[in-house]
């Protein structure tokens, strides 16, 4: 570990000392970390730079044996990794591909993630893939067979299924609950945990004229391991979660409460286009630190 | 009565990848098939929000389903974008997106046929036929990129693969290799382009190139006619002296000559790492 990452590891155990009580599974708070980005390979394994963790979208090193995976390898062997997925497909009403979880934990074992995660969507069905989340109906249909894929899924994987809340830009008439009530059955009932992304809940919220006081105030805290902070596109007429720039105030706002309420949780910062230097990355996620050492409280 | 959750997943996504958009997705065969009162009333299936319709919502998904895609595309085909125009190959992308729908959990794959796409659905000319040999070297560089990793044979091994083995001893390509028979100067066009050039389209010539990746970078390379026809029969299992003998067949250059051709043939691919071990 290169002595640059001092001062973030310095930070992580002040934030330590002052924990509520942890998640049910007793995951570690990893402290602050940013997503892996091919840009930034040869700097990260040129200069070590300040950082506790790396989450890296599962799927980009599956399939390949190339320059990807030997950067991994070396990042690997120096920060701790969390895999983070796009195709998981968990609401799809297609067969458990038994294929694809083999190589998720293949890749798992490789890197020694500390876990690993998708989203509560579907991405295809009927064979298809169309890398994207869709939201499923929040239905009382919807939420058994979620529920019952992810039972399946975290006993051949053998640990804990980490289920983030996407982006939705449509909610189907068919849906009888709130998202964040579905969300909240579904870790409680299948028992998994959860990756709140609070840039997430913002964009959802802004997108179905919904309260995220009130979302956030419906998570099952004792579930979340993660949380995702990112910049987004607000287009007036409603927001898309590009990941393209720094985190809005009102996000913040909400991270200072989902802080309030379930302590250090390990942070992430999901930057994916227009991507900046490190150093930038390393700036913005810093700004999280201020809010778990209660150093700067923002009105709620 | 409500769909039920493996129809409604069905629907949303025959609307969102239905190349024409949402409206004229929602009006699809497919889609009214599996719900068919949403083609008269959108609202039935998709709420509106306050800003935007129904319609505009699954809009949202039915643009990003073909903007994302398309972006890989440009990104995997910068040449062949190049030489299409900006609008043109985005056009023939949402086309080859909406015949081959990905199948994979992962994109690198999403391309693989693309080249052949491009083959039978371009008009033909000579750009075209140059649009497509240029995506078929773009395409085996995506290949190679991710292709499996093998240690190159060193020049020791080679040196010591004795003269009375040369009846039974084969060589073994590197996974990482793709050779291509061209209708154009294919390669020497891209190197242009990359080198900030604006080349003309060149005239036919056939040419030939492999595609392989050395350590991590991946590279190209024409190849002699001759030299591609002894690789491709190495590549194919053929015994070494067999090869050999096939390659030089009907040439007319004094052993010494043929000799320093061949050497220099197995250097050049001794120092790329295009083999990697030998059997019997």
């Amino acid at each position: 570990m290169g002595p640059g990452q001092l001062p973030f590891l310095l930070m992580s155990a002040n934030i330590r000392q002052s924990q509520p009580p942890p998640n049910r599974w007793g995951l570690p708070d990893l402290g602050l970390g940013v997503g892996l980005r091919t840009l930034h390979f040869r700097h990260i394994t040129e200069k070590w730079p300040a950082m506790d963790w790396f989450e890296i979208v599962s799927e980009n090193f599956i399939d390949t044996e190339g320059r990807p995976l030997y950067f991994l390898d070396q990042i690997a062997e120096r920060y701790p990794i969390v895999m983070h997925g796009v195709s998981l497909s968990v609401g799809s009403t297609d067969p458990v591909d038994f294929g694809f979880l083999d190589k998720l934990k293949a890749l798992s074992k490789r890197v020694r993630a500390k876990w690993l995660g998708d989203h509560i969507c579907w991405t295809g069905v009927a064979g298809l893939n169309g890398h994207d989340l869709y939201p499923v109906p929040y239905t009382e249909e919807g939420l058994r067979h979620m529920i019952s894929r992810v039972r399946i899924i975290q006993d051949y994987l053998e640990q804990p299924l980490v289920l983030e809340n996407p982006s939705t830009y449509l909610t189907f008439a068919a849906s009888s609950m709130p998202e964040e009530e579905f969300i909240a059955r579904l870790a409680v009932e299948a028992d998994c945990a959860l990756l709140l992304d609070v840039n997430n809940v913002y964009v959802t919220c802004r997108n179905h004229d919904l309260d995220p006081v009130a979302y956030l105030d419906a998570i099952p805290y004792e579930h979340v391991v993660q949380i995702h902070l990112a910049g987004h596109t607000d287009n007036g007429t409603h927001c898309i979660d590009t990941h393209d720039g720094r985190v809005i105030d009102q996000v913040w706002q909400l991270y200072a409460r989902v802080h309030d309420r379930a302590g250090g949780r390990a942070t992430l910062l999901e930057w994916d286009a227009n991507i900046p230097k490190f150093s930038v990355l390393q700036q913005e996620v810093r700004k999280a630190a201020r809010f778990r050492n209660g150093t700067r409280r923002v009105a709620a | 009565m409500s769909a039920d959750l493996r129809t409604l997943e069905r629907w949303m996504q025959a609307v969102i990848m239905h190349p024409e958009g949402a409206v004229a997705g929602i009006g699809s065969a497919p889609a009214r098939k599996l719900v068919a009162a949403a083609a008269r009333d959108p609202q039935s299936v998709v709420l509106p929000s306050k800003q935007l319709s129904s319609v505009e919502r699954l809009e949202i998904y039915a643009y990003m389903y073909y903007a994302r895609l398309i972006e890989i595309l440009e990104e995997e085909y910068p040449t062949t974008r190049q030489l299409l125009g900006p609008h043109e190959f985005a056009v023939i992308c949402r086309k080859f997106i909406a015949r081959n729908p990905s199948r994979s959990r992962v994109l690198n794959r999403l391309s693989e046929k693309f080249p052949d796409f491009l083959a039978r659905t371009l008009p033909k000319s000579h750009k075209s036929e140059l649009a497509v040999d240029v995506a078929r070297i773009e395409r085996a560089m995506e290949d190679v990129f991710d292709a499996p990793k093998a240690e190159p044979m060193s020049a020791a091994q080679f040196a010591a693969i004795g003269a009375d083995q040369w009846e039974r001893v084969r060589l073994t390509v590197n996974p990482a290799l793709r050779m291509l028979k061209l209708l154009f100067p294919a390669n020497d066009y891209m190197q242009a382009v990359r080198a900030g050039r604006k080349p003309r389209i060149p005239r036919p010539r056939p040419t030939f190139v492999i595609v392989f990746r050395r350590g991590f970078q991946v590279l190209r390379r024409d190849q002699e006619a001759e030299q591609f026809r002894l690789l491709e029969a190495l590549a194919a299992g053929r015994v070494l002296a067999a090869a050999v003998r096939a390659a030089i067949r009907g040439h007319s250059r004094s052993a010494d000559r043929l000799a320093a051709m061949l050497g220099g043939w197995f250097r050049e691919w001794a120092a790329a790492g295009i083999f990697v071990s030998t059997a019997d």
